[in-house]
């Protein structure tokens, strides 16, 4: 991004001063005045805040705790003592079926899943499992891409030509086939894994974490390296050479600080994507791990209830398209804010 | 026998069908004339509104005729009968193929009887038991229009050996010993006479079992000109009503009318009404419901799991004439780890025995009306079983009513094992999740700390039988079916000693259970079998008994099966073999 | 530039090698692998699976055993799963291809017309309610799970409504050839064809709308409007074009990864046994020659279809440095 000129202040009493403002301030302030990016925001921090809220619900509201299995268990509905798997009936007496919404925030707001767990105190712990695997894979990821740019841009050359192949050849890879291979890997070592004094146990939120923060590397490897090019021939990285800058002084203050924006545009996305990779992953029994739920373990406990107790399914997936959509909607405000000529390009 | 059934059909990948497994340690005994007469005496199967009994032969060529379509979730595998061990097929294979015996095709305990298909008759043996000679019927033909003779066996047998696949079962032919993959010389087992029409089996040792054996699919006869290889999905050509057209298993498997076949012997191979049989492959579940329900198809295969919604939806009266549910001579149960702590311990196994809540793990499988509750080895309206419980809160010890969870706690803390850490395995679809978190839950409730491992279905079996990953499970479901009604079949496959193989992804006795004096009781009742039959069948209840007091699993429950037909299905009968009998179904 | 080209080609097929390769170690270090014990059917013995290890050469070295294993997929294609050895990997998967090819055709016809429409009636109603309207249900389109709406779908066209007039027409879940019946072809494929696509109409209505406006701001829209073209004219004949760049290379990329087996959500969640559903149930059962055809067959496209994409790129602006 380029560098506004800043114009000092001129005499005792400036009759139409200009006050420079860093450029942050500045895109702060248009940040501020994009009502429907705040409040995007102030609904993503609502989600949060219900996430991080989900001990206090279970405990004081719906004083549950719902993660083991409850199947014989009772709740109030309507004032009548009622159980929580009901048997099926007519002369076959054919299956359980878990009861639906309630309604009642303090007894079984959504109903209960198929082993009797309250489905409305699992989605807000399942909020935070997706929330963290979420905002933790897109931070890492987005770290580890910008480091790889940095070096490949700034090097270019041979460097530049291994690691864009090396990004060519993670992009291609079969998602599923990584996901599916180091979670039964992990799975069969009931220690998990032990890097020196680092243990990571296989039910981990950290691995999901990780395998989708390395999926997404070299998307965003792409446009980041794209800007460090661009701003690689620049006259004042030029000028900095001139006086004598050396590598790591001219990546760190000539080159990043002008390619961090690009990062923060892409974070809220990213987010984002991560949030429905992640529930992808977990749908397909390959992402979070019993015994943490996430959004995407919900839906697919949902899935054989679907016909009979579709709240279990539908539940989560609105809580992801909210928070989906307000990280979308605030990506685009922070975008703006940034850069008000920007593109909006997403580059593949 | 083992059946990973694929549940909540929507996600469950095309896993392994049912296979069935049954290891045996060279010489066992169990007497299938004697099951036959204790399933008698236990009385009748399940209480429901299924009919299993079958009318005597309405059979009125009149019922002949249309297509009999099968839904079924995934295909059987490779079809070569020879390595085959599913149900799936098998139940298409009895209708193709015919054995030497086999069991009567007919509908409830009578089903359990094996009476001669291809031979004349059930010879006794001579020779100190070593010896079979078996008369073969003559003018049958296979359906490619070549004449039965008694040396297409010899060809049969060999396959056992040169096709990989269970060759436990035949092992006792004389020249079995020697033969592989690479080529099987059974001149001396396996004598066939063409001129005189007769087969002759030679044993190395006397083997009560060996008509069950006969009756299992892999010994049914093809063609002398088969292939010792592999024929992967081409079926050879079989004697029975029925003959395979084509098997892709993306698609489907059509069965037609064999031209060549005649009745030779009612009970043992029947003419079958469907003109055609159809199995399609690769629906989900729920769909494959809602197909015969709306009159498209005309079962659903039995091995699929129906998911919880729909189970509910067939409890309407409108399908009461529809649904068929029997019980099943199997085991759904957990085996403890008995190779090291916390299981090793015989308090610690029994306190979650008395912790273990039952009566959730039966709501899992869908509630009581498809399981029910067990503590004990043997499965109900099996040989020598008596109801035998001593896990259950009060003081009848016949039946489970409850779990004592004092009485469990007092135990783990006289085990000294309380406070430490246990994973429990188990496989990750729907129901298998459940069954090992509502464990981890009952575990945590007496003192200890339970972590989850799931795997996925074809991974999870090998996975805890193999001794090498002892290290890091100490729960492992697992489940069992009857190969054949032999009281071996589950107390010493799943729990002698000499199945206990190292380092093998087949060692059928996951608990690594080894007592020695149950074991000479069990080595005891297998002798006995063929001179004392009514002790054996005492010795084998009395083994029953210990094993269960010894705890070396949590069994949780024996299963029932759901049957569901379309509207235009009549004449449903039940054989506790083979289950739902389906040639001898009719539409109108 | 054709130095270019045929760089740019070794490269994929390099990339090729090594994703088979890392794909094929990864394989043998999960551990509950022994394709010896997948091949030799059930309970073997300890014999049994030595001779089948020497019959399929499991126990040469890694080394080999990749070479024989591409060998029998591209030149002799042979290859038997492990799950069923009746069947040929290749030949099944040709006959997966043409589902996923109707699923991803089909919804691809969809979002690019649909796409079009709506980016093109974004920029033209800028000013009215329309714009944002239309920019928040695209937004929503982006931020649905794509297995979730599925799901949805499924549950209101085969579950509460499938009795009704609305949706009657639905056949159950499950994929028909169109050779077969093309009547229940079609209708087996309209409600994944739309559910795939409302995430890529949202995607790429976004997109052309800001290209659109970022291309009315430049000099030569600006000549057209001075000629007096009409506003409509100036969008379709002028600004649309040079809109479209970004347009078209998203979507090479896009549509080679679904064909590639991107689709497998969609096709699990709707029972469409595609390439995709294939991939999944390989990975499930750790069918290894599955998954390495599955795979090759997937990077492939998405590596073809990169380098073709980078390709035009190059063609249409000389300055962007190849690389």
């Amino acid at each position: 991004m380029a560098t506004l000129l800043e114009q000092a202040e001129v005499g005792p009493e400036p009759t139409s001063a200009v006050v420079g403002r860093n450029p942050w301030a500045l895109a702060g302030r248009r940040l501020r005045r994009n009502r429907i990016a705040l409040a995007a925001l102030a609904l993503f921090l609502l989600i949060v805040v219900l996430s991080l809220a989900a001990p206090l619900y279970a405990k004081y509201v719906a004083h549950v705790n719902p993660f083991p299995p409850n199947l014989n268990g009772h709740t109030v509905v309507n004032g009548k003592v009622v159980a929580v798997m009901q048997q099926g009936g007519g002369t076959l007496h054919l299956g359980e079926t878990p009861i639906g919404p309630t309604w009642d925030l303090g007894h079984y707001f959504l109903g209960a899943d198929s082993v009797g767990r309250d489905v409305g105190a699992l989605l807000l712990y399942g909020g935070r499992s997706s929330l963290l695997v979420g905002i933790g894979s897109a931070v890492l990821c987005c770290l580890a891409a910008t480091v790889v740019a940095l070096i490949a841009g700034f090097f270019g050359g041979v460097v530049d030509a291994v690691l864009s192949r090396i990004m060519d050849v993670i992009w291609a890879f079969p998602v599923y086939l990584l996901a599916i291979s180091i979670s039964t890997e992990l799975l069969t070592h009931s220690n998990g894994f032990q890097f020196g004094p680092l243990h990571v146990s296989a039910s981990s939120l950290w691995l999901p974490a990780v395998i989708i923060a390395f999926i997404f590397v070299p998307y965003v490897y792409r446009p980041v390296r794209g800007q460090v090019l661009a701003v690689v021939n620049k006259e004042f990285v030029e000028a900095s050479v001139a006086q004598g800058a050396g590598n790591m002084r001219l990546i760190f203050s000539e080159i990043l600080p002008n390619v961090v924006s690009t990062v923060i545009v892409l974070l809220p996305l990213m987010v984002a994507t991560t949030i429905l990779t992640e529930s992808a992953l977990s749908f397909l029994s390959v992402g979070v791990q019993p015994p943490n739920v996430s959004w995407g373990t919900i839906i697919q406990d949902g899935t054989s209830l679907l016909y009979t107790r579709p709240w279990v399914s539908i539940a989560p997936g609105i809580m992801i398209l909210l928070t989906v959509l307000s990280l979308n909607v605030l990506g685009d405000g922070v975008r703006d804010a940034l850069d008000p000529r920007a593109k909006l390009r997403i580059e593949g | 026998m083992k059946l990973p059934a694929a549940r909540s059909a929507r996600l469950q990948p095309r896993s392994w069908r049912r296979p069935r497994f049954r290891h045996r340690s060279g010489l066992s005994a169990g007497a299938a004339a004697l099951g036959a007469l204790t399933l008698i005496l236990a009385g009748c199967s399940s209480g429901s509104p299924s009919s299993s009994s079958s009318s005597s032969a309405t059979a009125a060529a009149g019922h002949k005729g249309g297509t009999f379509t099968i839904l079924a979730n995934s295909a059987f595998g490779v079809a070569d009968p020879a390595q085959n061990y599913t149900l799936q097929q098998w139940q298409l294979l009895i209708d193709t193929h015919d054995g030497l015996v086999g069991f009567a095709k007919v509908g409830g305990v009578p089903g359990s009887k094996i009476v001669p298909d291809l031979a004349t008759s059930i010879p006794t043996p001579t020779n100190g038991g070593k010896t079979y000679l078996f008369h073969i019927r003559k003018g049958i033909k296979f359906s490619n229009g070549q004449t039965l003779k008694p040396s297409d066996f010899v060809r049969t047998f060999e396959r056992q050996f040169t096709v990989p696949g269970p060759t436990s079962f035949y092992s006792g032919l004389i020249g079995a010993d020697k033969c592989s993959t690479k080529g099987c010389d059974l001149s001396k087992g396996v004598v066939a006479d063409d001129s005189a029409y007769t087969l002759t089996l030679n044993l190395t040792a006397p083997d009560p079992e060996l008509m069950d054996q006969l009756s299992l699919p892999f010994a049914f006869a093809v063609p002398g000109n088969t292939s010792l290889k592999l024929t992967g999905n081409n079926v050879p050509p079989g004697t029975g009503p029925y003959m395979w057209k084509s098997y892709n298993p993306n698609t489907q498997a059509v069965l037609v009318r064999n031209p060549y076949f005649h009745v030779w012997d009612a009970t043992a191979q029947p003419d079958g009404y469907p003109n055609e049989i159809i199995e399609k492959f690769g629906l989900q579940v729920s769909d494959e419901v809602r197909a015969v329900q709306n009159g498209q198809a005309n079962e659903v295969f039995d091995g699929d799991q129906i998911p919880s919604d729909q189970l509910s939806q067939l409890n309407s009266p409108k399908y009461a004439s529809q649904v068929h549910v029997n019980t099943l001579t199997a085991d759904w149960y957990f085996a403890l780890n008995t190779r090291r702590p916390p299981f090793n311990n015989l308090q610690a196994r029994q306190a979650i025995n008395y912790a273990s809540n039952r009566a959730a793990l039966v709501k899992i499988a869908g509630g009581s009306s498809l399981a029910v509750p067990t503590c004990q080895i043997l499965p109900p309206n099996y040989p020598s079983y008596t109801p035998y419980c001593p896990y259950t809160a009060g003081s009848d010890h016949t039946k489970w009513t409850g779990p004592d969870l004092a009485k469990a706690k007092q135990l783990v803390q006289q085990s000294g094992t309380a406070g430490m850490k246990v994973v429990v395995n188990g496989t990750n679809d729907q129901v298998g999740k459940a069954l090992v978190e509502q464990m981890i839950s009952d575990l945590d409730a007496i003192g200890y700390k339970a972590t989850p491992q799931l795997l996925s279905n074809s991974v999870q079996y090998p996975f805890v039988q193999n001794s090498s990953n002892s290290g890091k499970w100490n729960v492992g479901w697992s489940a069992w079916y009857q190969d054949y009604p032999a009281q071996s079949d589950f107390l010493n496959v799943l729990l002698g000693c000499g199945t206990i193989h190292p380092g093998s992804d087949a060692s059928p006795n996951i608990a690594a259970f080894c007592d020695k004096s149950i074991q000479s009781k069990i080595d005891q009742a297998e002798t006995m079998a063929a001179t004392d039959p009514a002790g054996a069948a005492t010795l084998w209840t009395q083994i029953d008994h210990a094993e269960t007091d010894a705890a070396p699993w949590v069994d949780m429950y024996n299963p029932k099966q759901i049957d569901f037909l379309s509207s235009n299905v009549h004449g449903y009968l039940w054989n506790p073999q083979w289950y739902i009998l389906i040639d001898r179904l009719w539409l109108s | 530039m054709l130095t270019f080209i045929i760089r740019r080609l070794l490269w994929t097929v390099l990339v090729l090698f090594v994703i088979t390769v890392v794909v094929f170690i990864i394989f043998f270090k999960t551990p509950g692998v022994d394709p010896a014990r997948a091949i030799a059917g059930r309970n073997p013995s300890a014999q049994v699976l030595q001779e089948i290890r020497e019959q399929f050469g499991l126990n040469k070295p890694l080394p080999v055993q990749y070479l024989l294993m591409m060998k029998s997929i591209f030149i002799s294609r042979d290859l038997v799963s492990y799950s069923n050895q009746g069947v040929k990997v290749v030949p099944e998967i040709a006959a997966a291809t043409p589902a996923t090819l109707s699923l991803v055709f089909g919804a691809a016809l969809i979002w690019v017309v649909m796409a079009i429409a709506v980016g093109v009636a974004a920029a033209l109603l800028r000013g009215t309610v329309f714009d944002p309207l239309l920019m928040v249900l695209a937004l929503i389109g982006v931020s649905a799970p794509v297995f979730w709406v599925g799901e949805v779908a499924n549950l209101i066209t085969q579950g509460t409504w499938h009795d009704t007039f609305l949706f009657s027409w639905v056949p159950p879940l499950g994929y028909t050839p169109l050779t077969q019946n093309p009547g229940l072809w079609f209708r087996g494929l309209v409600i994944p064809w739309i559910t795939l696509s409302i995430l890529y109409i949202g995607l790429y209505g976004r997109v052309l709308r800001a290209n659109i406006l970022e291309t009315q701001n430049e000099d030569f829209v600006r000549t057209a409007r001075a000629k007096g073209i009409s506003e409509r004219q100036v969008l379709l004949r002028h600004t649309l074009r040079t809109s479209m760049i970004t347009f078209v290379s998203l979507f090479g990329l896009d549509f080679g990864a679904l064909v590639a087996g991107g689709a497998l959500l969609i096709e699990v969640v709707f029972g469409i046994h595609g390439v995709g559903y294939l991939t999944y149930q390989a990975l499930a059962n750790l069918d290894l020659p599955t998954i390495m055809a599955t795979v090759v067959y997937g990077a492939f496209f998405i590596v073809l279809v990169n380098a073709i994409v980078d390709i035009g790129y190059a063609w249409l602006d000389p300055r962007i440095r190849p690389t």
